[in-house]
């Protein structure tokens, strides 16, 4: 019995994601998203599954789930290394606000019972070492990274809006989170670029690379 | 003996089998409605109820009625008829030709189907799921209202376990047929989508919140589990399945202490790097 009681505290932790389902109306159907707002209170944890494009939507969600997770890792590999320099505050500043957007995700994934991407794992690590990486080539080049990286993120999410016009008002809160989003990352872009990003060492390239990593984890994280 | 037929020539001769049934039924039906119209003036028309053998498709006098049931929901109700002769036949053409008998139609109406009964187990397992899904939901429901109190997560994992594997004991026999026609290769993509979408169901009422990989963890040992246990239950011959039962709790217990150790592991992993880091620091200086 002690042993049980011992045992028990662990075995919360461990389960400790599971938390109690909805209050009030958390049912299939019954409770809208709240209007108006864009923060999604974690209590309606069941939105109206009905009518809306299934596939499109769950494959929106995972993949700006996967984007806000490796941003947060970007920056994250970014305070690592410049974290104490001149920049460091208007790059913890950025990392919050990310890390936000992330959690916005997170309930959205619940919410709408969507799967996450297999590949988290690998975006963990991988958006570290960019981000890390960028960094120990100078201030410069980690602004360089953030303007290609938000860069590519703002079509995409402006690609996503699109799609999701088609029916605006099935999708408005949706929408709405997304537009506010897309400005946020926005922000992050032009930021980059006060900071001197173009003065990065191989800009250009370094640009076209990373860019070209975010169109292929895009393309991969919407899929698996 | 019957060919696999390609969709659309198993819609061609779907619909010859609903002719030709409309075409044996017209007759009775036309003198016997005939009567009750002498008897009953005020009867309406008859509805689509499984209380007769008489199949809504048919009005009087051989007019398509209005509540004309579609093709799917036809080989529905001969597929939940075929289930009661399970334990006789097995999963096989023949169970479901005598479903299609007790709805009145022809024993040709198994022809709508696969002859190795496939369709008839993945409807049983696709009803078994429903039938979870709304235990599931309704005594989330009264959680939600206060009538009941939470359930420890393991706990709850093991009851809804039991109850899913109690549906198969009426047909506990002629389930390993079952299982073999699952795993047949033109049905595993079915299959697989069933069992997946279990396993999510049950996680998701369980109270799973998790966005990380822990989603597949949880998700892959669950079924773990599940398929386990369904293997056991299949060779118990313990009253009630005691046995089975008893293995189930083990085995959750055990996913429970996976992830426990997981946790540890990745603390003491944590605890180990500080450590050393703090070791380092000390050395530097």
């Amino acid at each position: 019995m002690e042993v049980a009681a011992a045992v028990a505290p662990t075995v919360r932790r461990w389960l400790g994601q599971c938390r109690p389902l909805g209050c009030e109306a958390g049912l299939r159907g019954t409770r809208p998203l709240p209007a108006g707002g864009v923060s999604l209170r974690l209590c309606s944890t069941r939105v109206t599954l009905e009518g809306i494009n299934k596939p499109l939507i769950e494959r929106i969600i995972r993949v700006d789930h996967a984007g806000e997770y490796g941003a947060n890792r970007i920056y994250a590999g970014q305070m690592a290394v410049l974290g104490r320099s001149s920049v460091g505050p208007i790059i913890r500043q950025m990392w919050n606000q990310e890390k936000d957007h992330l959690k916005k995700f997170n309930e959205l994934m619940v919410a709408y019972r969507v799967r996450p991407t297999v590949l988290l794992p690998f975006w963990n690590v991988a958006g570290f070492v960019l981000g890390a990486g960028s960094a120990l080539l100078g201030k410069k080049g980690a602004m360089a990274c953030t303007v290609a990286v938000e860069e590519s993120i703002s079509d995409h999410y402006n690609s996503q809006i699109r799609a999701l016009m088609e029916d605006p008002e099935k999708y408005k809160d949706l929408l709405q989170l997304i537009k506010q989003f897309r400005d946020d990352e926005r922000e992050h872009h032009d930021i980059g670029l006060e900071h001197d990003a173009e003065a990065a060492p191989a800009y250009s390239v370094l640009k076209i690379a990373i860019q070209l990593g975010c169109k292929a984890a895009i393309f991969l994280s919407e899929r698996i | 003996l019957r060919c696999q037929l390609s969709p659309p020539q198993r819609a061609l001769r779907t619909s010859a089998v609903l002719r030709r049934v409309s075409e044996e039924q017209k007759e009775p039906l036309a003198s016997s409605s005939q009567q009750q119209f002498d008897s009953h003036p005020t009867d309406p028309r008859p509805e689509q109820e499984p209380q007769g053998p008489r199949p809504s498709y048919t009005g009087q006098g051989g007019q398509e009625s209005e509540d004309y049931e579609s093709e799917e929901q036809l080989q529905h109700r001969i597929l939940t008829a075929a289930l009661e002769f399970v334990p006789e036949h097995g999963w096989t053409a023949e169970a479901i030709a005598e479903g299609a008998k007790t709805l009145g139609l022809s024993v040709a109406a198994a022809g709508m189907f696969h002859s190795d009964g496939s369709e008839l187990v993945l409807h049983f397992v696709s009803q078994c799921n429903t039938k979870l899904s709304e235990l599931l939901e309704q005594e989330q429901k009264q959680v939600q209202l206060g009538e009941a109190e939470k359930k420890p997560t393991e706990q709850f994992l093991r009851d809804a376990v039991e109850a899913r594997l109690r549906m198969l004991i009426p047909y506990i026999e002629k389930w390993p047929q079952a299982l073999s026609i699952l795993l047949l290769p033109h049905n595993i993509p079915a299959s697989l989508n069933l069992l997946t979408s279990m396993i999510d169901d049950i996680w998701h009422y369980a109270g799973d919140q998790s966005t990380d990989f822990n989603w597949y963890t949880r998700r892959a040992v669950l079924t773990g589990v599940y398929n386990t246990t369904e293997l056991v239950m299949m060779q118990d011959s313990s009253p009630d399945f005691e046995d089975t039962w008893r293995f189930l709790e083990n085995r959750v217990a055990d996913a429970v202490n996976m992830g426990n150790t997981a946790n540890q592991v990745q603390s003491t992993g944590e605890a180990v790097v500080q450590g050393l880091m703090g070791a380092a620091v000390t050395v530097s200086n």
